[in-house]
């Protein structure tokens, strides 16, 4: 379980990030964090995978403090971040560099077959295309087997073909070993696809709006009435969070 | 806005998929860098032949290659050359080595950079030869001064370069190391080590080259043997094959030790092929 226990972040230029923030994601749990820009999305995720220190308040996982980078903690970011110099398996094998060479082998040839892309060890991520990219750095979160693993917009710079094969593809991985999944996305419908809760912040400084709880059992339908209802319910949501400027009726084209 | 029409879209007419890519046609281009330096030398050599040039000044290709041999086969050529070799080399790793240091110490912490990188820009600012006097001074006119002033040549570069290098790494690949538990020694060597690499490369080739120019320079003033030493002995007994000569394998001499520098560092940046191959 990751929680977030009154956390607040304060930059050193008085930016304040989050305020306040108290969070608990169960086990297993996949919830997906929306809302505008500077709402301190980012900086929840980055304080949960103990890259920065909250200013107050504390984070922890299954009861164990989080101050540094944790073994049980994954992170994807929102490029896939391949080391150049690495081939496809050296990357995925980055984070095992204390286990045996064949034990090593063994995992990283497991995740790639995970992600589908066994044939792909050898290559250097220059030769891949954006898509196959950020499932090697999948991988490379994977194979450490996480308990929690967080995404910080994982999905959001590549096209919408690849964007909805990788969402498909993440809830096969994830039902696998069922890591507890922080999915921060600018994408309602994929925040809506994936998640069991949607968390939605608003900004200045960054604190929780409200929280929506999806009980449609996944895989979902993109085209059905109740997903439909739900798109509505959480651009309300974020329209009252003030994620973006809405008349009554009238969301942004880019919203929907 | 005028709608989508349906009726408009239709099976795009066959491609020819099938075909073969043509198969590339064997590159002669390259050899037209030749033509220039082998046209002109056949003719000034025609020239001179016929008597249309005098040819004293400027000896024709034959002439040249009649002293390159002369020189190779009393065994001088190879005496001098590797005079000038041994003070590129001693010069070239005095040069890296306080290029690196500097630039590491430098690129490792802001308060150091602070410290040296005013002293170092207004050091490098001063034209290298003007140390010569100097230098002759301080460590006599043997080899320590000529040494010392290709590797004052060679530091600079290299350690622009190194300092460069460290200040351009990516943060978000040291992100990287970090998520992964690294810190120290490990992130050192794991994550900003092969991240500097190209640049470091790029910085020592410079640095070599420099060391070419200046070993030149030390070689001016004052060497009893080295290529330098042929030129300036060319100049005061009017040899001007002599000279040509020596420039010549200047020229050969610089272009190999790059490339040895080259083939060594070739294997650790294998993975940047790739971009110029696809």
């Amino acid at each position: 379980m990751l929680a977030l226990n009154a956390v607040s972040k304060r930059y050193p230029n008085g930016t304040r990030a989050l305020a306040d923030i108290s969070l608990a994601v169960n086990a297993g749990e996949i919830l997906a964090i929306v809302g505008g820009s500077g709402c301190g999305k980012s900086t929840l995720l980055r304080l949960a995978a103990g890259l920065e220190a909250p200013t107050a308040g504390h984070v922890q996982v299954d009861g164990e403090p989080i101050a540094a980078p944790h073994p049980a903690v994954g992170l994807v970011f929102q490029e896939p971040r391949l080391l150049p110099w690495l081939t496809v398996a050296g990357n995925v094998g980055f984070g095992l560099a204390a286990l045996a060479p064949q034990d090593r082998a063994a995992k990283v040839d497991a995740a790639l077959t995970r992600v589908g892309l066994a044939d792909y060890a050898g290559r250097w991520p220059r030769e891949l295309s954006g898509g196959q990219a950020q499932r090697v750095a999948l991988a490379r979160a994977l194979v450490a087997n996480p308990r929690v693993l967080l995404l910080d917009e994982p999905f959001s710079a590549l096209d919408a073909f690849t964007r909805v094969d990788l969402q498909d593809h993440l809830l096969d991985l994830w039902a696998d070993t069922r890591p507890t999944l922080v999915l921060v996305t600018h994408d309602i419908e994929e925040a809506l696809v994936l998640a069991d809760r949607v968390m939605v912040m608003r900004a200045h400084p960054g604190r929780i709006a409200g929280v929506l709880t999806l009980d449609t059992p996944r895989p979902r339908d993109r085209q059905s009435a109740t997903f439909d209802r739900a798109k509505r319910q959480l651009l309300a949501d974020l329209g009252r969070a003030g994620a973006y400027r809405s008349g009554e009726e009238a969301f942004p084209a880019a919203a929907i | 806005m005028t709608p989508l029409s349906v009726a408009q879209t239709s099976e795009p007419a066959a491609l020819d998929t099938a075909a073969a890519p043509p198969a590339r046609p064997f590159r002669w281009r390259f050899l037209l860098g030749f033509v220039l330096p082998i046209g002109a030398a056949v003719l000034w050599e025609a020239a001179v032949r016929s008597g249309i040039a005098e040819g004293r000044l400027m000896p024709p290709p034959s002439r040249i290659l009649a002293t390159l041999a002369d020189l190779a086969r009393g065994g001088e050529l190879w005496w001098h050359a590797q005079a000038t070799l041994a003070r590129v080399g001693a010069g070239f790793a005095l040069g890296v080595a306080a290029g690196t240091a500097l630039g590491a110490l430098a690129g490792a912490s802001g308060l150091w950079r602070a410290l040296l990188d005013p002293t170092l820009q207004g050091l490098r600012a001063i034209p290298s030869i003007a140390w010569v006097p100097l230098f002759i001074l301080w460590l006599g006119i043997f080899e320590a001064s000529k040494i010392a002033l290709i590797a004052v040549g060679v530091s600079f570069p290299v350690y622009l370069g190194t300092l460069g290098a460290i200040l351009s790494i990516d943060r978000k690949i040291i992100e990287v190391g970090r998520i992964f538990r690294l810190s120290g020694p490990a992130l050192v060597g794991r994550i900003m080590l092969p991240a500097v690499l190209p640049h470091y490369v790029i910085a020592l080739r410079s640095g070599l080259g420099l060391g070419w120019m200046f070993v030149v320079a030390a070689e001016f003033m004052g060497a009893s043997e080295g290529l330098g030493y042929l030129l300036v002995d060319g100049q005061q007994l009017g040899k001007p094959a002599q000279i040509i000569s020596a420039i010549a394998v200047f020229a050969v001499l610089g272009k190999i030790t790059d490339a040895i520098l080259v083939a060594l560092t070739a294997p650790l940046l294998r993975w940047q092929d790739v971009a110029s191959r696809s």
